[in-house]
Formats: C-alpha cells, structure tokens, sequence
C-alpha cells in the first residue's frame, strides 16, 4: 500500500505540476485578456482623468509656445530659417553653420535620428530670429560627407529684403544626378 | 525597439493574450494605436507641417502634437489640412488620450475627405475599436475601409482583421482570411500564431498546431522573428504536453533559444516533455539548469519541486529527500523577502523607485508616449517581484499614466521659469517704453514732414515751369549761372556806351561769349534735366518712407502699451491654467500610485500564495518520502 502510494506520489506529483504549470500560464493568459477588454472601474477613473490633463497640457502647451514666439518673435521682425533634406544620397549631413549678416546664429550638430527624420520628410525650424526690415545677407555652410565617402563642405547665400512680416527661408539638400553631387539650394518663401 | 516591430509586438500580443504561454516574458502591454505609420506627404507645402513631422519622426510626439496645434490655429498649413487632421488625432492617440483621438476620427469622417485619408481615419478607428473591445465596432470599421492602405498598413489591416475575426470566434473566417494571404511573410506569421494559439484553445487543436508548427519552422531572419519563433514553439510544446504527446513536445521545445525571453518557461516544458516519455534522468538535465536561475521567475520556483520529482523516479530518494527540504527552505526564503517587497510597496515611492532604476529601458525621459514600456523590472527590493506584473496590461497602462504625469509635471516646472522670465521681460519693455515715450514725442514735435513736402511741391513747380519753357540757364551750374549774369551785366554796360565801333566790338563779344554759353548750356540741358528727374524721384522716396517710418513710430507709440499690456494679461491667464494644473497633476500620479501599488501587492500575495502552494507540495513529498522510507518500502 505505502509502496504503491510512494510510487503513486510522483506520478500525481506530475499531473499537478504539469497542471499548475499549465494553470499558471493560460490563467495569466485569461487575466491579460480579461484586462485588455475592461480595466478596473478605478483604473478607468484615474486613466480618465490622466486623459483630460494630458489634454489640458497641450492645450496648455500650444497656448505658451504661441505667447513665447509672439513675445520674443514678434511677425514684424521674425526671420525663419528652415532645413529640409530631398534624397540626400550623396551627402550625409554633420552638421550646418549659419550667419546672418555675418554673425553666426546658430551652429548645429545633427544626430543620427534627426538626420533620419530629415530624410523621412521631416523639415528642421533651424533658426529663428528677429532681423529689422531691409537688405540682409544669409550664408549657410554645411559639412560631412560627400560621394566616396569624402569628408565635404560646402556654403550657399542668399541676399533677401526683409519686410514687414515674417520671413521663412528654407534651405535645401539635393542630389545633382547629372554630376552626382549633392546640391544645396536656398528659397525665400512667401 | 523600432516602429515596425512595436507595432508588430502590439498586434502579436493582442492576439497572444490568447496564448498557452501566457502574457509572455517580453511583457509588452498592447500600446493603442500610433500615427507612426502615417506616411509622410509626398511633397511639404507648408514648411510647419515639415517642421512637425521632423519631430513627429524622432517619436517625439507631444513636441509634434504641441507644434501642430500651434500651426494650425495660426493657419500656417493651408496645404495639408486634411493630412494635419489626421495626424493630429493619430497624435493623440500616440499620447494615450484615446478619447480625443476617437472624437476627432470621428469628426475627420464626418466632414468630406480624400479616400486616402479617410480609410486610414477608419483604420485607427477600427484599431481602437480592437483595443477597448469593442468588436463589432472595429469590424464595421474595418469594413468601411476601400482601398489598400499605403506601405505597411495594408498587412497590418490584414492582421487586424484577423485578430478581430479571432476575438469575436469566427475562426473558420480568420483562418480562411489567412490562406488568402500570401503576399505578405512578416505579418502573415503573427497571424498564423495568433490563429494557432486561439484554434487549440478553442477545440480545433491539430489545425492550430499545424499554424504553430509552421511558425516554429521558420526560417528567422532576426530577433523580432526568432522570438516569434520560440513564443510558437513554446506554445506548441505545452499544448502537446497537454496532449499527453511528449515526443513531439520535445521536439518542439528544443526548438526553443536558450538565451531568450521564453527560455525558463521552455525548459520546464522541455523536463515534462522527458519525465512524461519516462526519461527522468534525461528530464533533469533541463530542470537543473533552470534551477540555478534567479528563483523570482516562477519557471525556477516550478523546477525546485520538478528536480526532486525526477530523483524520486530515479529511485534516488536521498538526492530526492535534501532538493525538497532545498526547496521548502527556499520557497520560505523567498516568501520572506516577497513580505519586505510587500511592505516596501505598501510605503509608497515605488513608482518612481521603478522609473528612476530603469532609465535605460524608459527611453527618453521627457518623451511622452504611449509607446514606452518598461522590459524589465530593476533589482530592487520593491521592484524585483514585479517583472510578472509588466506582462499585464493593466499595470504598463498605470504606469505609462504615471510617467506621463510624472513629465507633465516637469514640463509645468520648465514653463514656470519661462513664464517668470516673460513677465520680466514685459516688465522691461513697460520700463523702457516710458523713458522712450517723451524723446520720442520730442523726435516727432521737431519733424515738420508736411513743411518738408510743400518745399518739394514749389521745386516741382518750378521744374514744371522750366521744362514748359525749355529754360536752360535754371538748370545751369552756379559758376554758369554767374557768367550767364555778368554776360548780362556787361551786355547792359555796353548798351550805355556811345555809339561806335569800339561799343560794337564789345557787344559783338557779348554776344559770341552768351552765344556760346548758351550752346553749352543748351548741350547739358537734357542730361541735366533727366538727373534733376531721378534726383526728384528719390526725394520723393525719400519722403515717403519717412512718412512710413513716421507712421509706424506713432503706431507702435499708440500698440506698444496695448501690446505689453495684452502680453502681460495672456501670462497671468496661464499661470492661473498651470497653478490649478499643477495639484491635479499630483492628485492623478497619487491616485495612479495607489493603483497600481494596490495592483503589485495583488501580485504579490498571489505569488506568495503560489509558493506556499509549492511549498506545501514539497513537505508532503517529503513527508511521502520519510514514511516510505520508514516503513522500507522505497524502491
């Protein structure tokens, strides 16, 4: 009798262990789901409120962003320089220096992401500034690497009237297929 | 972890909620839908909409989600509304603001869109629907939608239809919708897992282990894959296991990476596969090598009960007899420090002890997102029992709700000091405004512009006169002028003089020395005209710029208190908004706290519960053990 139940315990041993593994797995299984389709009535409370602060805050957020411009870029005299990247295969972009009637105003270090974020569609707000009305002189140069893996520099200048009103320029990578060379193109828009 | 294989874990886990193997060690929670997948326009228009996207596609989305709103109330994207829309919502739901972001797809369809944009608004739509288990809803939308979507959507509509399916238990309808599709390898294999698992579940088991089968064959080209891989497998092996099909269990169990997140789990099933084809010896090789792993996975916990058992069937009773004293002493141990983890909790600041032990697995700090998900719980005294937890949905929503409370809070505080800077600035300008005002309206009393156009009307008059009588000698130089004088001056002596030869000598002089003045007069009149025409011109510039410049000083003599005072009055309607943010943002991340601490204690206890389950096990086996020992009748 003890013999038999000795050699019966591991046998039963088995099938509950086997089970509790089992009973582990699918019933975590069963309470992921159950959570995925109704969360607790204080976990809807709490998610509710965090939802409408969160909205709050970027309400919040767009009405500070909008006072911080209007105050310190007033539309009279804000000038906005912008970056955006076309194809960019012969040239992967370091980093960009720009001068504005020969002041330097913004020298930038481009990450691996931002630079990927670029290439996707992304158009970087490089610079923004005040400039009084008149005849002004914008001078960007851009370093990294050109075709072969050279190391590349290259400057492109514009020369723009500046008027009553904002002024966006954007400033453009290409590539010249013709001479596979990146190009890099300025235009002023309206 | 890259977008695709977020979004591929999201659609994996949806359905893996289903699966044998439980909520998985990987322990993502299904994030809600993304707007990661929203394909860029082809072309910007509108260098703010490009301005968003940039930060749109480094995931920062509450920078992209603030920017768009910026823009858009400015009316700066006139060119990509309906795509500005679509991504704003998408944005939102990025956020977790699930809410917002339903509302404003509904609105988006209501109005009159492309196609495009309007199956995409569906697919979110229908995602949502999925999420919050609302099937039919997601179906109908799901059904709404026309056309293929553009790049990786269209598989993941696939999948998500088939998911759906599954939920809803029209199995035959998801499987069928599979076959059908064999254009797509990455997608089509979560699928078939998917389906797999929900066809053993649901009574269809030898077609559900051919999908798992097939799954657990493939041929990986990466980790995403490989750990799909192993997930089926192991799915697979516990259903034979289950089954009472040991060998192939085995086989399938094998098939498990021993360096993965479902290695302890595989291991376990792996010892079962053998003890069940009555191979003990060989099932203790998998199970002495899990029991040397950290004993918080209870895979581990599970093996300190499975290698005595195989002892046992060893006949080995002395080995046996110290694994399962090993075991109760063990199962004790933990159970003690789980009691210190409980009570560590229960103090409150585990939370934040969680975010700030694992930075490197949160990302970004500041980076709000419903994408974030903490993959491993820190070796903490009030953190280590929690890993289970990160498997649960319930828990990485409470805590993505707390970290994002945790960043607002920090994005309040950064906004503070900028708005005290503001109001210093406004200051300065009031300051300066009123030492400027009174040199200013000295400047504008001592400009007599008028005086200066009336002195421009009397040259132009006289420059009417001139060219009406072609007169060359008001255009001649000083010099010329004062010889053109005395020519006539000598001219008028001469006349007084009496008649002779010698007075018409003289006159005859006069008369070649003005004929030839005249000449050179006459020769520069034009030239001299044409220069006094630019030179009038430019005056008249001149004056009208001056009258601009004027104009625009007695404006924003007139804007400049109004400005400083509108400024001024916005920054006092924003601090009031934060100062009664800032203690709602701390009720919430209080209330999320006690949440999900209520949620880890659960955890807690019923791990605890387990071991003492276990524990129990291993006394009476012992006890078993003892008493046949006693009575001689061990083999």
């Amino acid at each position: 009798m003890k013999s038999t139940g000795l050699r019966r315990l591991p046998n039963r041993g088995l099938q509950l262990i086997v089970a509790s593994a089992l009973l582990i797995t699918v019933a975590a299984a069963l309470v992921a789901r159950a959570e995925a389709a109704e969360a607790a009535p204080e976990a809807l409370t709490v998610d509710q409120d965090v939802q409408a602060l969160k909205k709050e805050l970027v309400d919040l957020n767009r009405d500070l962003f909008r006072l911080e411009e209007e105050l310190l870029y007033p539309a009279s005299t804000q000038v906005a320089v912008f970056l955006a990247v076309n194809v960019g295969t012969f040239f992967a972009l370091d980093s960009v220096q720009l001068k504005l009637d020969g002041k330097e105003v913004a020298n930038y270090l481009y990450t691996e992401r931002e630079v990927a974020a670029l290439h996707r569609g992304g158009v970087q707000k490089l610079y923004l500034g005040n400039l009084k009305a008149g005849e002004h002189e914008l001078v960007a140069v851009f370093t990294g690497k050109g075709p072969h893996e050279r190391d590349y520099r290259r400057g492109t200048a514009l020369r723009f009237e500046k008027a009553v009103g904002a002024k966006y320029v954007e400033l453009r990578i290409t590539d010249r297929d013709a001479s596979l060379q990146p190009e890099f193109a300025v235009r002023q828009w309206e | 972890m890259n977008a695709s294989c977020r979004r591929r874990c999201w659609s994996l886990l949806a359905g893996a909620s289903l699966a044998l193997c439980g909520g998985g060690a990987t322990a993502a929670d299904p994030p809600d839908a993304t707007a990661t997948d929203l394909p860029p326009p082809v072309k910007i228009r509108d260098l703010d909409y490009g301005d968003v996207l940039f930060h749109f596609f480094q995931d920062d989305y509450f920078e992209a989600l603030v920017r768009l709103e910026v823009a858009r109330q400015l009316e700066r994207m006139p060119d990509h509304a309906s795509e500005a829309d679509l991504l704003a919502a998408g944005l939102y739901l990025s956020l977790g603001m699930h809410a917002e972001a339903t509302g404003r797809f509904e609105r988006l369809l209501a109005g009159s869109l492309p196609q495009s944009v309007n199956d995409r608004a569906h697919f979110y739509l229908a995602r949502i629907g999925f999420q919050r288990g609302y099937l039919d809803r997601a179906w109908r939308s799901l059904e709404s939608i026309r056309g293929p979507l553009p790049g990786e959507l269209e598989p993941e509509r696939r999948l998500l239809a088939a998911n759906v399916l599954m939920a809803q238990g029209r199995f035959d309808e998801a499987a069928d919708s599979l076959e059908a599709w064999t254009d797509a390898g990455d997608w089509a294999d979560y699928a078939r897992f998917n389906l797999g698992v929900a066809l053993v579940r649901s009574g269809d088991p030898a077609r559900g282990r051919q999908l798992l089968d097939k799954v657990g064959t493939l041929a990986v080209r990466g980790e995403e894959q490989q750990a799909l891989r192993d997930r089926a497998n192991l799915a697979l092996g516990f259903a034979l296991l289950q089954e009472q099909q040991p060998e192939p269990a085995v086989a399938a169990l094998n098939r498990v990476r021993l360096d993965g997140p479902f290695t302890n789990r595989a291991l376990l099933g792996l010892g079962w596969a053998e003890a069940a084809a009555a191979r003990p010896q060989r099932a203790l090789v998998p199970w002495l090598e899990l029991r040397e792993r950290s004993i918080v996975d209870a895979a581990v916990q599970e093996s300190l009960l499975a290698v005595p058992f195989a002892y046992a069937k060893l006949a080995a009773n002395g080995q046996a007899a110290e694994q399962y004293r090993y075991a109760v002493s063990a199962y004790a141990a933990e159970a003690t420090r789980l009691d210190e983890s409980i009570a560590a909790i229960r103090r409150g600041g585990f939370l934040d002890a969680v975010l700030d032990a694992a930075p490197a697995a949160a990302g970004s700090p500041d980076r709000a997102g419903w994408f974030w998900q903490l993959q491993h719980a820190p070796d903490a005294p009030h953190t280590r029992y929690l890993y289970p937890l990160l498997a649960s949905h319930e828990f990485q929503e409470g805590l993505k709700n707390y970290r994002d409370l945790r960043i607002m809070r920090r994005n309040l505080e950064r906004w503070s000091g900028s708005l005290e800077a503001f109001d210093e600035m406004i200051a300065a300008r009031q300051a300066a405004s009123a030492v400027r005002g009174p040199r200013k309206a000295e400047l504008l009393a001592g400009t007599d512009l008028d005086g200066l156009e009336r002195r421009r009307d009397a040259i132009a008059a006289r420059m009417d006169d001139t060219a009406a009588a072609r007169d060359i000698v008001a255009l001649a130089t000083p010099a010329e002028a004062a010889q053109w004088r005395q020519l006539e001056e000598l001219g008028a002596h001469i006349d007084g003089l009496p008649a002779g030869e010698e007075r018409n000598a003289l006159a005859e002089r006069v008369r070649l020395l003005q004929g030839t003045l005249a000449w050179q007069l006459d020769a520069a009149y034009k030239l001299r005209w044409s220069r006094l025409g630019a030179s009038m011109h430019d005056t008249d510039d001149a004056l009208r710029e001056a009258r601009q410049r004027l104009a625009r000083v007695e404006q924003a003599g007139e804007l400049a208190p109004r400005n400083t005072a509108g400024f001024a009055s916005r920054v006092r309607e924003l601090e009031q908004r934060m100062t009664m943010l800032q203690p709602r943002v701390e009720a919430a991340a209080g209330a999320q706290e006690r949440l999900l601490a209520s949620i880890a204690v659960r955890e807690l206890e019923a791990q605890k519960a387990r071991l003492g389950s276990y524990a129990t096990q291993a006394q009476f086996a012992l006890a078993s053990l003892y008493d046949g020992a006693a009575s001689g009748s061990v083999p």
